[in-house]
């Protein structure tokens, strides 16, 4: 649409058409309702209009009350008036202003300052109207588009329900062999005291009663703490925990100055410790075991327990390495087991390691352990933190 | 009468348009037709113990935008946005969040709700999950339905109720 000008003479493109032709011709095609103009002056108010496509723009009026779409864009409008920029115009393409009825045509909006006259020109133009069969394609491609993104989201939803699945198919079954196994060995042996006691009582030897019975109480006990170790294992990356900003070292000192120890072994912390956002609790439990056993199972008076870290891109690596004994290859697939101990202290339940490999694969990290006592002393944990924590 | 200017954002065939029409039109219509630009509706909030009426001019934009709708005019001057996700389509939730920090980030300030829509296609006791960022972030959320109209109104006038306290 060329800028009205002031000049009578026929504009360079117009192939010998007189100004008047020109006029005649845009006058034409916007009583065919192609376009349609409306003139606003500086309050954006309405003044004058020309065309079919325009007459709902009710004159002397804001435009804003006929074109609710201009509504919040005034101060655009407005600048354009004082801008110096060559081409002076804001677009506001293919907006369909619903009526009542439900229906509207679409229409394109652009808006143009023009300084010969003092006035803003509106032009309204038709939207490019799409046939049945072009509307009819897009709603099919969009159709299909849904329904591809339902399948990948269902079949991320089933893949993500089978891991689950066979992680508690896993647990079952460990938990089976758990219960059948180890839990099974004392409610044995309370049968066989109980029968002990009922014997002695019998045979009036209340002693060896009392005996039988104080064993049943020690055995009942430790059945009590194997059962609240097994359900602390169970609930591992099943409870809601808080992720935090986590200060990984001052996590490590806290965890080194509240073990006690022989006052001979030491607890080193080396390399590079950073601030993780992450879950705390778990961390501290994986840290703390895996030091509390290199120190329980020491077995000199002096010794060093070394804890490292490291930035792996997407973990954190930690180490937890002690001059100890070591462990035998032949243990290391069973270390991670429940209720496995390989001696040491009286009193524990043999969960320790259990609940660290646990936490670890809860959070999607790894675990695992180097010792080689045949060829030197020492056992060094070493675990694999993601940075980003994969959330059960 | 105030008019404001709201968005209604989403990705595409969670039901923008049907939002629309049930507010301004108060209708649903079976047969789906993709909104291609903008569909501009108006809705007059009336008036309530300490809130003017307000009108507001409801924009149903493209839901092929996507993330480029920000940096479109269309946004300009908007006062608020609606932000549709379906309940029954999962990855249209996580794109209704992503719209929602997106929004948040261009017009810092400016109130935004989600719209958890088609809440009548769920079985009862089934339950969406919805992103961490998505929950307990003060942002509101309200089921909707276009189909039978629930909540579809009481939104609009909670977001008027907001635009109105934030402008005062």
């Amino acid at each position: 649409m060329p800028q009205p000008t002031s000049s009578n003479a026929a504009l360079p493109d117009s192939s010998g058409l007189a100004p008047g032709d020109l006029v005649a011709t845009g006058m034409h095609i916007a009583e065919l309702g192609i376009y349609g103009m409306v003139w606003l002056d500086h309050q954006l108010v309405s003044r004058s209009r020309y065309g079919p496509l325009v007459a709902f723009i009710e004159i002397d009026k804001p435009v804003t009350d006929s074109v609710v779409a201009l509504i919040g864009l005034e101060d655009d409008i407005a600048a354009l008036a004082r801008t110096e920029a060559p081409v002076r115009l804001l677009e506001l393409p293919a907006v369909a202003m619903i009526n009542p009825d439900g229906r509207a045509p679409r229409l394109n909006f652009t808006i143009f300052w023009l300084p010969a006259i003092d006035r803003f020109l509106l032009l309204v133009y038709k939207a490019s109207s799409r046939s049945d069969i072009e509307v009819e394609l897009t709603r099919q491609v969009r159709a299909r588009l849904i329904a591809e993104a339902e399948v990948q989201a269902k079949s991320r939803e089933l893949s993500a329900a089978n891991e689950e699945l066979a992680i508690a198919n896993r647990d079952l079954e460990q938990y089976a062999t758990i219960i059948s196994h180890d839990l099974k060995a004392p409610l044995r042996a309370l049968r066989y005291l109980s029968d002990d006691a009922e014997q002695a009582l019998r045979a009036e030897e209340p002693e060896k009663a009392a005996a039988a019975v104080t064993e049943m109480r020690a055995l009942a006990r430790r059945m009590s703490r194997m059962m609240s170790a097994l359900l602390d294992y169970a609930s591992v990356g099943r409870k809601a925990e808080a992720v935090t900003i986590v200060d990984t070292r001052a996590l490590a000192e806290s965890i080194a100055a509240s073990l006690p120890r022989a006052p001979g072994l030491r607890i080193v912390i080396d390399g590079d410790w950073p601030e993780i956002v992450t879950l705390e609790a778990p961390l501290d439990l994986v840290l703390r075991n895996l030091v509390d056993n290199a120190l329980k199972h020491h077995d000199r008076d002096r010794g060093i327990v070394r804890l490292t870290a490291r930035d792996c891109g997407a973990a954190i690596e930690f180490q937890v390495a002690d001059d100890g004994p070591g462990i035998p290859a032949a243990a290391h697939g069973a270390i991670f087991m429940p209720f496995r101990t390989l001696g040491g202290p009286a009193g524990g339940t043999g969960m320790g390691l259990a609940l660290v490999s646990r936490t670890v694969e809860a959070v999607g990290g790894t675990i695992s352990i180097h010792s080689e006592p045949e060829r030197a002393r020492g056992t060094a944990f070493t675990f694999k933190w993601p940075k980003s924590i994969a959330r059960g | 009468m105030i008019a404001r200017k709201i968005m209604l954002l989403g990705e595409i065939g969670v039901g923008k348009s049907s939002i629309a029409k049930r507010l301004v039109l108060d209708r649903f219509e079976i047969d789906y037709k993709p909104t291609v630009g903008v569909d501009v509706y108006q809705y007059v909030v009336p008036d309530e113990p300490g809130r003017p009426g307000m009108r507001l001019i409801v924009w149903d934009t493209d839901g092929n935008f996507g993330d480029a709708i920000f940096r479109h005019v269309y946004m300009k001057q908007a006062s608020a946005a609606m932000i549709v996700g379906d309940v029954t389509r999962t990855g249209t939730i996580d794109a209704m969040c992503r719209l929602g920090m997106e929004f948040r980030d261009a017009f810092p300030g400016r109130h935004f709700s989600y719209l958890l829509n088609k809440h009548d296609l769920l079985q009862p006791g089934d339950t969406p999950r919805l992103p961490d960022t998505m929950t307990g972030a003060g942002i509101p959320l309200i089921r909707t339905s276009a189909l039978t109209g629930d909540n579809v109104k009481d939104a609009f006038r909670a977001a008027a109720d907001i635009i109105q306290r934030r402008a005062s």
